[in-house]
């Protein structure tokens, strides 16, 4: 595994919004620290509405008021070169984007312009970045979505034309045409049928090991995680609670919330009765004091209510934070 | 050719459909009228002149004819039709025995030029100005610009056109009173500058009018585009701002704004009644107020034709532009 490509440290990035001289504060992200290295695929998860999306659009430097960052920082180590994404300018973000800092949106099945050619759009794209004739950059499209196993028919296609997972292919190859070196995908295989979602998957594998790009990878979908992740991440309401190896998560999840999403998985022979965790996750604005998952979880202790527990090591590159789990590693006879 | 059967086809029919119940309607409507224009134009003569019942009654069987109000009213709908085919929309009374069609043709080359040139202008201004201000919300040109519309769109337009009439031709004298040129028509530059010269009043005032409008339709418009998917991976792929603006904003609201476009040029043929009365322009509209004024039922009956023929012939190219402005369309 290479060097950091990114970092965040104790980031917090909430939502402020006033209405009628009312201020209403959502902690979409709160003090979250991640590193994460060149070359790897990263995945996050968690519930809808746990903050991945918001973590994401900060760690991208493409946010705006009403979401702000109100302590932490962001930073990028880039060709030698460290660069604070939260204070981009906007030449910085022009210069960034597309040639080494990509993104897949979510939803991204209406990122197309509905009244321009396939062809068009990824003119468009690519002249931005680089000093390309028209037809250098229809060559550089045609070869790269061929190489990627897409018909050439979609080149003189509308959007509307497409299938979904024909359109969401042509996003991920409109994203990283480029060729960067680090993409952002947000739920990149959501609301996409088993059989297509598959062929999105391969396609983001092939794209990121191609040049050994580094992925970050944000889908509530561990069954996806489990498929292209190298490490994940889980984020509950707006918060870190562990971080692990792909094979570590699944196999030893240390976490409550963790060990509920990984039982909530559908066995492989299907039989098992699926578990799902009890209660719904919290309101961001007034989030629960103490451990935030306190309400829903089974082992919940008097401390849990009141003190935020803290991010503890429990094993090689595997750390969670939980009450519980720090009592129990305090017990174990010290090897 | 699917496209041509199923959808150019029906329209064309639809076009023809609308064309001929909009001039029956027009055919029927001053015979189901308690004036009988007849009636009015001998009362109008007689009441000058003392004229013997031999005449008087030769008078007004040449009148029934020419109004084309003898016979029954099927054969008065069958003859309507025939004369109609032949260009004939019978003779004006106020200035008989001049034919309707020539005094329509001296004023429509007038209204088609003005309104057309202030139509076209005022689109391209306001489609421009305000998606640039719906774009571009923060910065201090797009709220003076806004501010400046708010303040005029609500006046209302005569108010407007004798205001600038006052300041530039009363208070500064530097355009003309009334008219629509100087000279006789003929292909010379001192032809065709009197021409813009007489008309850049009148034009003035239609175009800040039509401005205001298509600036607060297409700065709506905009704001709604630029909170779309496709314009904010636009931006955030740093795709430069004036191919947003084109491309991506300004192309996607083509739609509603191409379709207004062509139904405001649609109404030209009724003529732009108060400008050009207020300016003295020589277009229909002028001739329509007289008309109306005088009763010159041959006259009013013409531009009605002419304005459904006009809306209808508009809505039809309406419809055959949508697929080439909209690619979703061509399915449909
Ligand atoms: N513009 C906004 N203003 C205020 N609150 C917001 C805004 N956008 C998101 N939020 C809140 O921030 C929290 C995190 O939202 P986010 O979109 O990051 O979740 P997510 O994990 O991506 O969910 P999903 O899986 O549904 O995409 C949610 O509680 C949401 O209600
Ligand atoms: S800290 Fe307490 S409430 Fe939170 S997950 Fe651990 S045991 Fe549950
Ligand atoms: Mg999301």
């Amino acid at each position: 595994m290479g060097q950091p490509i990114i970092q965040t440290e104790n980031l917090k990035a909430y939502y402020i919004t006033q209405a009628y001289g009312v201020e209403r504060t959502v902690q979409a992200v709160d003090d979250i620290s991640i590193s994460i290295n060149a070359g790897e695929v990263y995945g996050i998860a968690g519930e809808s509405g746990c903050g991945k999306s918001t973590l994401l659009k900060v760690l991208l430097g493409s946010y705006e008021p009403p979401l702000t960052v109100v302590d932490g920082s962001v930073t990028y180590h880039l060709d030698d070169q460290t660069i604070d994404a939260v204070n981009l300018t906007p030449e910085e973000k022009r210069s960034l984007r597309w040639k080494d800092i990509s993104y897949i949106p979510q939803g991204s099945m209406h990122v197309l312009n509905p009244v321009r050619k396939i062809r068009d759009t990824f003119h468009d794209f690519i002249s931005a970045h680089r000093n390309v004739t028209r037809k250098e950059s229809m060559k550089m499209t045609s070869s790269y979505l061929r190489d990627l196993g897409l018909p050439d028919k979609v080149m003189g296609s509308y959007p509307h034309q497409l299938s979904g997972g024909m359109r969401q292919r042509v996003t991920i190859a409109l994203a990283t045409i480029l060729w960067p070196k680090l993409i952002f995908a947000d739920e990149p295989t959501t609301a996409l049928d088993v059989i297509v979602q598959r062929g999105v998957i391969q396609m983001l594998k092939e794209v990121q090991q191609r040049e050994g790009s580094t992925l970050i990878l944000i889908t509530h979908d561990i069954g996806v995680h489990a498929n292209l992740a190298d490490r994940i991440a889980v984020l509950y309401a707006g918060k870190l609670v562990e971080e692990a190896p792909t094979r570590t998560i699944i196999n030893e999840p240390k976490h409550p919330y963790t060990k509920f999403l990984i039982e909530s998985l559908p066995s492989l022979d299907g039989r098992e009765e699926r578990s799902s965790i009890p209660g719904r996750p919290p309101a961001l604005d007034h989030p629960p004091s103490g451990c935030r998952f306190h309400e829903r979880c089974p082992l919940a202790k008097d401390i849990c209510l009141t003190i935020d527990p803290e991010m503890i090591s429990v094993g090689p590159n595997h750390r969670t934070a939980c009450h519980v789990v720090a009592e129990e590693l305090s017990h174990e006879p010290a090897i | 050719m699917t496209l041509l059967r199923q959808y150019i086809l029906p329209r064309i029919v639809q076009w023809f459909v609308v064309i001929f119940v909009g001039i029956s309607v027009t055919f029927l409507i001053p015979r189901l009228s308690p004036v009988n224009p007849v009636d009015q134009a001998m009362g109008r003569l007689t009441s000058f002149q003392t004229m013997d019942p031999e005449a008087t009654l030769q008078m007004r069987e040449t009148l029934l004819d020419l109004y084309g109000l003898d016979g029954s009213i099927i054969d008065q709908y069958l003859n309507f039709w025939g004369r109609l085919i032949q260009g004939d929309l019978g003779p004006s009374f106020q200035s008989f025995p001049t034919p309707v069609t020539e005094i329509i043709g001296a004023g429509i080359w007038w209204t088609i030029g003005l309104l057309g040139t202030a139509i076209l202008i005022s689109w391209v201004l306001g489609v421009v100005l305000g998606s640039l201000a719906g774009y571009f919300p923060q910065m201090w040109w797009s709220k003076f610009l806004e501010r400046v519309v708010i303040t005029v769109y609500p006046v209302p337009y005569y108010i407007l056109a004798f205001v600038l009439l006052m300041l530039l031709t009363y208070y500064w004298p530097v355009f003309p009173l009334v008219g629509g040129s100087r000279g006789d028509p003929s292909f010379t530059w001192e032809f065709i500058s009197s021409v813009l010269y007489f008309g850049f009043l009148p034009a003035l005032s239609l175009v800040i009018g039509g401005t205001a409008f298509r600036f607060i339709m297409a700065k709506a418009l905009a704001s709604t585009e630029i909170t779309s998917d496709y314009v904010q991976y636009a931006e955030l792929a740093a795709v430069p701002k004036r191919k947003i603006l084109f491309f991506y904003i300004i192309r996607n609201t083509m739609l509603p704004q191409v379709t207004d476009l062509a139904l405001s040029l649609g109404t030209i043929f009724e003529g732009a009644l108060i400008t050009e009365v207020v300016f003295g322009y020589p277009g229909v509209g002028y001739t329509l107020y007289n008309a109306i004024n005088s009763g010159d039922y041959n006259i009013i009956m013409g531009i009605t034709l002419l304005s459904i023929v006009g809306i209808a012939t508009a809505s039809l190219l309406v419809d055959l532009i949508y697929p080439l402005l909209d690619p979703r369309v061509r399915l449909r």
